[in-house]
């Protein structure tokens, strides 16, 4: 008889503490996510290229490898998704002109992650066709492709390149012709020159503006523009994306909070018994209370704690499995939420207490 | 008898009832909002990045090497000016285009490059997914002169309105394809032939207001009076542009009916394997393959499907638009599909406790039925039934509030309501009567073991 009692009202007791953990759940796995997807969502906006492009200001004459690097250093490391250089030159093949692209491969994958290449991206001495260049040329991955042309001096050059696959992107690239930098430079003689440098940066627009005026005022040979279409169009789908995240978060938890409350209500209610026996007993109201509440917030924090513990879990799953990568837990949200049960819990426990500690004891132990 | 004790212990026991039908309809209510939000995101979301422009561009077949040619021809003659062209064509960036790379350009280059016929343009909106496509705009270049100052006009539709064949009407063009432009003044109108937009840069640098007149001369020396109608800000190499209803660039090019390029903004579904391989030949697939690859809005059978209906063109992905889409869609809908898969079995869990908080309460009710000679399963079933059956209404409720949360979540956010699908409904059921049942066993398991005699007693 003993363990029986003992059995139900322990199961009585974890059944309140498994609702306001399920509660805790929810806010510190909600709360961390919210707080951590539009940051990840940004990061995904990426793959639309470039947002941030450096040109030499005044709209004509190169830049200098060494400006572009001063420009870069100025940008946050953390923030930096790529930085990729592009250098133009006209040349000709088989007396047919194209424009040629001297750049860096490893930075374009990071900013221009849309490319789509058949074959692979060049090494040295190697040369990769835009695919509008690769049915004009008729050539394959494999085959020698010579290139000619003038440089500033006015000098003939010539290079003969191995193509190492085909790019497509629906866009001008699939009219031009890339190879590395170095080989450019090598090919007309002349190092130590760039037309237009892509960075992509997971930034807002705001930040984005700021870093180009600051840019602009440290090098007066650059001009940084920040590319409105991307930038724009990213605020409008980010905003919204945000907000629904923030909405969503809202409601599920507001939900969540009442229905840990009818919970708790539930099983307080059914000790009206109990607290008609302590009435009964000698017991006055306010001390009833207090016991109970003071039971309400034990149940609480534990609970909270246990939420959390989960609630630190159940984001990371999240995060894991849509984007690919655990986010940094925020330690400050563990105490936040286990006040939050506590208080949700208290507050569940005071209108039936209220309620019980009114009735007449007599009326309660005679069974109704 | 059965019916009749259900009924008695869901009046009686009211209070108690009342709140197992809250807590189910909270946990319903949450279900629903996040269902009908879940499988209408990918519609909003694919709406939302439309804003990043058309996803297909349509051009004349062999125009695109020809074109880059010729377009070349002229600047390897200019050497210097032609990388930082090329630098401003390839990034789709304005400020700064020098004019002197279109100088070049004459008449006879853009006669010699094959065109699309205008009057067929409406056939966009007749292939297998015409719905899906959103937008479409035409486009024709050509160049007129400020004094000597060479400007791109180019022609296209503003906000056009035309009937199907098929009796359905369409209204598309360059303002609904481009909602992202900031508009000073007024928009262009198709039926105003001499009224034009300007680029941002073009009008700063012949200090054009919206209102203003400009006098060109065409190519072939004869002068026209155009009214600014309004300045766009475009962030692409538009800005450098006049923008003219298509009628006046067809007139001065000479090209009556004709356009160079047609850019589309469909809404397609990500793509997979089959689409990667349908995109490199349609012709590698199975008889199978084929019909579900057609049958999908895969980006690749839109510009298929577009072939098909206007012959002579080749239709492009954008890909820095359709692979960024798809990903941006895919990522959101996991989320959503996991924020949701989640919150369900949180409401799942607490709705079973709360359940298993109610029977545990009703020890001695069940021991007095048990030693009355009800069997456990008699017990059982009324038990569930009760719960059922507060539960059921409890669900209805909340199936209500939940279309309501998903109606305000979809027009705050989106500015449309979310359509919640009828398929939400039996999902909402099945879980209410699963998460009543699971939540009812363990409970009823413990009680039935409980001796009568034991419970009657007292503690």
């Amino acid at each position: 008889m003993l363990f029986s009692s003992l059995l139900r009202r322990r199961s009585r007791l974890l059944v309140a503490l498994f609702g306001i953990a399920i509660g805790a759940t929810v806010l510190l796995g909600l709360v961390t996510l919210c707080y951590d997807i539009p940051r990840q969502l940004r990061d995904e906006f990426r793959s639309y290229g470039a947002n941030l492009v450096f040109v030499k200001s005044g709209g004509t004459g190169r830049m200098t490898m060494g400006e572009l690097e001063r420009a870069r250093a100025m940008l946050p490391p953390e923030e930096l998704v790529g930085f990729a250089p592009f250098r133009y030159e006209s040349v000709r093949n088989n007396m047919l002109p194209y424009t040629a692209a001297g750049t860096d491969f490893e930075a374009v994958k990071k900013t221009s992650p849309y490319w789509r290449v058949e074959g692979r991206m060049p090494e040295r001495g190697e040369i990769l066709l835009g695919a509008d260049a690769a049915e004009a040329t008729g050539l394959v991955p494999g085959s020698a492709m010579a290139l000619d042309g003038r440089n500033e001096k006015q000098e003939r050059y010539e290079k003969e390149f191995v193509v190492s696959g085909t790019v497509a992107t629906g866009g001008a690239e699939d009219g031009f012709l890339f190879v590395n930098l170095p080989d450019m430079e090598e090919m007309t003689g002349e190092p130590d020159r760039a037309d237009l440098a892509e960075a992509s940066l997971s930034a807002d627009a705001e930040k984005l503006n700021f870093l180009s005026r600051a840019v602009k005022n440290a090098l007066p040979g650059v001009d940084p523009k920040p590319v409105a279409r991307v930038t724009r169009s990213e605020e409008t789908v980010m905003t919204k994306l945000t907000s629904l995240v923030y909405l969503v978060t809202l409601v599920v938890l507001l939900l969540t909070m009442i229905c840990v409350a009818t919970t708790m209500m539930t099983v307080v209610l059914e000790r009206r018994r109990e607290i008609g026996l302590k009435k009964a007993l000698g017991a006055d109201n306010k001390r009833v209370a207090k016991e109970f509440l003071a039971e309400g917030l034990v149940l609480g924090i534990f609970g909270g704690l246990l939420g959390s513990f989960l609630g630190l879990l159940f984001s990371r799953m999240v995060s894991v499995s849509v984007f690919g990568r655990a986010l940094a837990p925020e330690p400050a949200l563990i105490p936040l939420t286990v006040a939050v049960s506590a208080l949700v819990t208290v507050i569940a426990c005071l209108v039936p207490v209220r309620r019980a500690v009114d009735v007449e004891p007599a009326l309660v132990l005679r069974g109704e | 008898m059965f019916f009749k004790m259900v009924f008695r212990a869901l009046t009686r026991r009211k209070g108690k009832h009342l709140m197992t039908a809250f807590t189910v309809g909270l946990g319903v209510s949450l279900a629903t909002a996040m269902l009908g939000v879940m499988f209408d995101v990918g519609d909003k979301v694919n709406r939302e990045l439309k804003t990043y422009g058309a996803n297909l561009s349509v051009i004349p077949r062999g125009s695109s090497v020809a074109g880059e040619k010729y377009e070349f021809a002229d600047e390897a003659d200019a050497e210097g000016a032609a990388g930082e062209e090329g630098a401003i064509d390839r990034s789709g960036h304005a400020g700064h285009a020098g004019h002197s790379g279109h100088s070049g350009h004459s008449v006879q280059d853009f006669l010699s490059r094959a065109r699309i016929p205008e009057d067929e343009l409406h056939k966009i909106k007749m292939i297998f997914w015409a719905y899906n496509i959103v937008d479409f705009a035409p486009f024709l270049s050509t160049t007129v002169f400020v004094g000597d100052n060479p400007v791109n006009l180019t022609g296209t539709w503003f906000d056009k309105r035309m009937v199907l064949p098929t009796g359905d009407e369409v209204e598309t063009g360059v303002l609904p394809l481009k909602s992202w432009w900031e508009i000073r003044g007024e928009a262009g109108d198709d039926s105003l032939p001499l009224g034009v937009m300007a680029g941002e840069t073009l009008a700063r640098e012949l200090s054009l207001e919206p209102g203003s007149s400009l006098e060109v001369s065409t190519p072939a020396g004869e002068k026209i009076n155009l009214t600014v109608r309004g300045i766009f800000r475009s962030g692409g190499e538009e800005d450098n542009e006049l923008l003219s209803p298509m009628k006046l660039a067809q007139d001065i090019s000479g090209l009556g009916g004709l356009v160079d390029r047609v850019e589309v903004s469909a809404l397609t579904t990500p793509e997979n394997d089959l689409a990667r391989r349908a995109a490199k030949n349609p012709g590698s697939l199975s008889r199978m393959e084929w019909d579900t690859w057609y049958c999908t809005a895969y980006i690749s059978s839109i510009a298929y499907q577009i072939e098909e209906i206007l012959p002579g063109v080749r239709v492009k992905a954008v890909m820095r638009v359709a692979e960024s889409e798809g990903t941006i869609l895919r990522k959101t809908q996991l989320m959503m599909l996991l924020l949701t898969l989640l919150t369900l079995l949180c409401s799942a869990l607490a709705i079973s406790n709360l359940v298993t908080a109610n029977i545990m309460e009703r020890s001695v009710e069940i021991g007095l039925m048990k030693a009355l000679g009800a069997t456990n399963l008699s017990v059982s079933l009324l038990i569930l039934s009760e719960m059922l059956a507060a539960a059921f209404l409890g669900g209805a409720g909340g199936y209500l509030v939940g279309l309501g949360l998903a109606r305000f979540i979809g027009l705050t956010v989106f500015g449309t309501a979310v359509e919640v699908k009828t398929v939400v409904i039996p999902l909402a059921a099945l879980m209410v009567i699963f998460v009543t049942f699971l939540g009812s066993l363990p409970a009823l398991r413990a009680l039935l073991k409980l001796k009568p005699t034991e419970v009657l007693h007292g503690r």
